[in-house]
């Protein structure tokens, strides 16, 4: 039951890359993934008729959008260690 | 200084001479030091009677102590000592109080010795309980105020029963490892670590699943937490079970996996009836307008997400922890 840290942030960093490279216009508007701004329903069904596939493309987006640039950051030092410190 | 009278003769007697007093040691020996300065805020409830009766301690301890206390140095000294503990303590206070909830945390571990016995028969043989809502005091205007703490409401949660079965689950499995002849004190921050990776990992799939499913969570994170603590007595029950039946390396052959599955079966039954009133709000009539209209769809959904933390979920984080 030998449980190692090192190996969850891997995983995750892998994980958060890989949501982060989809194209945004070349394959998720392909599959109907894109984040098409839905019509202006006002009223009190905005709440409740968000369905379960608009939120996961609203988290997507949103993890995009505010993950790309500390990414960057992060991978540069990943790399940085794996390839200076073995 | 003696004032030279001009006016009147000196009399008699000569003027009274002014000594110098040897000055080495205490001149004039305190015998009650000075009361410490009133408190200002009254944040530490816990703090000031110890620190109000600490310099009457010392003050009627005077004769005892002898030369301890007289030294005007050393009771300086005892009372910067006293005014830094109680700035240390303001201090790490309010640094504290923006993290950790105390006043929160405090309402989970009221419990008393009845509850807690009844909340383990309930943990373990959930069927035969009839009422599962938890109790709420009446506010001053008729609204509903807070929950009662568990020491009046045997559906409430608390964080005594789960926090104790973790610190047992981990001693426990250590002590396993050391009766097969595996331990090493590392053994000890592992389990640790991998029993708290379990319950985050848990908590956060409820908070993705609720956030998926936009099912607006009153109730604190805290209660979450203490739900899914509740299974490590189930777990406790059956690495127990399972090693004294077996003698060897546990949780394995037929009566292992018989109370595995019972405990397991118990918990999540648990859980549904407790989490219930949590995630599926149904009929609340307050009169808050924010939860209007919950459709069909939502709500069957709603309750195969209940369905589905309940049993696979939980069936898959039993079945980490007691693999030992």
């Amino acid at each position: 039951m030998f449980f190692a840290f090192g190996n969850l942030i891997y995983i995750s960093v892998l994980l958060v890359n890989a949501i982060a490279i989809l194209s945004e216009d070349r394959f998720l508007a392909r599959v109907g993934w894109s984040n098409t701004v839905s019509e202006p329903a006002f009223g009190a069904g905005s709440a409740g008729d968000a369905s379960i596939k608009n939120k996961l493309i609203n988290l997507t987006t949103s993890v995009r959008t505010l993950m790309r640039i500390p990414l960057i950051v992060i991978n540069s030092i990943l790399i940085v260690y794996e390839v200076i410190l073995g | 200084m003696q004032r030279t009278n001009y006016g009147h003769p000196a009399p008699a007697t000569s003027p009274p001479l002014h000594h110098p007093v040897p000055q080495h040691v205490s001149t004039v020996p305190q015998l009650r030091s000075p009361p410490p300065p009133a408190p200002q805020h009254q944040t530490s409830g816990y703090g000031n009677p110890y620190q109000q009766q600490g310099p009457q301690g010392g003050g009627s301890a005077f004769g005892a102590y002898g030369g301890f206390m007289a030294d005007p140095t050393a009771q300086m000294g005892f009372q910067v000592g006293q005014t830094a503990l109680k700035h240390g303590t303001e201090y790490v206070e309010q640094n504290f109080n923006r993290y950790v909830n105390f006043s929160a945390l405090k309402h989970y571990f009221n419990v008393s010795n009845s509850y807690v016995v009844n909340k383990l028969f309930l943990v373990l043989f959930p069927w035969r309980h009839k009422p599962w809502s938890r109790k709420q005091t009446i506010g001053p205007s008729g609204q509903e105020g807070w929950f009662l703490p568990p020491r009046d409401d045997l559906n409430s949660p608390d964080m005594y029963i789960p926090l104790m079965a973790l610190v047992t689950y981990i001693l426990l499995s250590t002590m396993m490892a050391g009766l097969q002849g595996a331990f090493n004190p590392e053994l000890l921050g592992y389990t640790a670590t991998y029993a708290f990776f379990v319950v985050g990992i848990e908590i956060l799939l409820l908070k993705f699943g609720c956030y998926l499913l936009s099912i607006s969570n009153d109730s604190q994170l805290l209660d979450l937490v203490a739900y899914s603590g509740y299974k490590f007595v189930g777990v406790i029950a059956t690495i127990l079970v399972s090693e004294i039946s077996n003698g060897g390396k546990g949780t394995g052959g037929w009566i292992g996996w018989t109370i595995f599955s019972y405990t397991f079966l118990a918990n999540a039954l648990f859980l549904l009836r407790s989490l219930k009133y949590v995630l599926l709000p149904e009929n609340s009539n307050d009169e808050r307008g924010t939860m209007q209209t919950v459709a069909r769809s939502q709500k069957s959904r709603r309750t195969q997400f209940l369905f589905l933390y309940s049993y696979p979920l939980q069936l898959l984080f039993m079945w980490i922890l007691t693999r030992i």
